[in-house]
């Protein structure tokens, strides 16, 4: 009985973080009313989150680099032969994630500065005109499809893992090991890093996460002008 | 003199029969319709944008109760005049955003414009108590009839 250490803790976190979002937007986005308002802070999470997802792409633990997993035709094709042998996202499935990444933020960016045309708008929309910000809208509303397109793909392809390939890619994307795999034993060694750099890598992608979810957030525009005195008295015809 | 009238008499019954029709007020123009409409919904989100400013920042009571009862007195204003067919397609300030289904599915848009006006009537009602909370809750029980006609005869652009 052996096991691999495939999936960091930040990674999981953010898997299981997402998909928590990502299901809090779309159905306060659809009840509306006083839930707008969670609409909006659920974008703003899920904007942190990606930006969070893809510095640590770059300096999180070898599982989670881009430059890793994400191959081209060619390794997709061996992939598809049965010829691909790693641990964590294989060729293919990091189309999965480019897409999911992409579909994600195109719709979080476009709701930043969109409204619903009745009393809420995007923390950025005030940047923009009326009607550039109704076209973000629709933009917003067609996004939509395409990321629940894919994020359906990506649930067909766990169950296709599940029920065809009978492996579980649920149980180690949260515990983050991969169990019995005697030929995945031999071929790959994931390399362990000091606690210490995993710990500054997680501050600094954490940072800029955090960096960028003020700025969406209008955290940069500048104040409004305190009002005259008058504007606050009601007016008078 | 007998020979003079006839002309005068023929005069007076084109003049009589034209003022005759005159009465009847020309309907409105489909363009003049969806220009009315829209300047409706203009005048909503004047509105119904003060009394989230209120509700969120400092509350002035008469602000709220001016805004709730033009929202109250416009949803019941017999909007359904201004969908008139004819109105499907066209333009007023800018290109109409209706939906075709607004003019075959009469059943259903009466029961949103309905709960429209119910939910207007009741902010007014709880926007004359001055209560901010409570102005808050019905205002975000209103934004949920707006959404609804939306989401089903306002096209997403």
């Amino acid at each position: 009985m052996s096991r691999q250490r495939v999936w960091d803790l930040p990674t999981r976190l953010f898997h299981w973080s997402l998909a928590a979002g990502i299901v809090a937007a779309v159905v306060t986005g659809k009840i509306g009313g006083e839930l707008i308002e969670w609409h909006g802070r659920a974008g703003l999470f899920i904007l942190g989150l990606v930006i969070f997802r893809v510095v640590w792409g770059f300096v999180g633990s070898p599982t989670a680099r881009f430059a890793n997993f994400i191959r081209g035709p060619r390794a997709i094709k061996a992939y598809l032969k049965g010829e691909w042998k790693g641990i964590g996202h294989n060729p293919l499935g990091a189309l999965a994630v480019l897409g999911l990444l992409a579909f994600t933020t195109a719709q979080v960016a476009s709701g930043l500065f969109a409204n619903d045309d009745i009393a809420f708008q995007g923390p950025l929309a005030a940047l923009i005109s009326k009607e550039a910000s109704d076209q973000s809208r629709a933009l917003h509303s067609l996004v939509f499809y395409g990321l629940l397109a894919i994020v359906g793909l990506h649930l067909a392809a766990i169950a296709f893992y599940t029920r065809v390939k009978k492996e579980s890619l649920v149980k180690p994307m949260v515990t983050g090991w991969k169990e019995d795999d005697p030929v995945l034993a031999k071929v790959a060694h994931v390399e362990q890093r000091s606690r210490l750099g995993s710990a500054i890598a997680f501050v600094v992608a954490a940072l800029i996460a955090t960096t960028t979810v003020y700025a969406a957030s209008g955290g940069l525009l500048p104040a409004e002008p305190p009002p005259p005195p008058a504007a606050a008295a009601p007016a008078a015809w | 003199m007998k020979k003079s009238i006839k002309p005068l008499v023929a005069a007076l019954a084109v003049v009589v029969s034209a003022s005759a029709l005159a009465q009847q007020a020309p309907a409105p123009k489909p363009e003049t319709l969806i220009k009315w409409r829209q300047s409706v919904y203009q005048v909503l989100a004047w509105n119904s944008g003060r009394i989230k400013a209120n509700v969120e920042g400092t509350y002035n009571k008469d602000e709220v109760i001016r805004a709730a009862n033009s929202t109250a007195a416009l949803a019941n204003s017999g909007l359904g005049a201004l969908f008139a067919p004819g109105t499907e397609q066209g333009k007023g300030w800018h290109d109409t955003t209706v939906k075709p289904e607004l003019f075959t599915d009469g059943k259903h848009v009466g029961e949103l414009a309905g709960n429209f006006a119910k939910e207007a009537n009741e902010l007014a009602k709880v926007a004359a108590t001055g209560d901010q909370a409570a102005v808050k809750a019905q205002f975000g029980k209103l934004s949920g009839t707006c959404k609804a006609c939306h989401d089903d005869f306002k096209k997403k652009d």
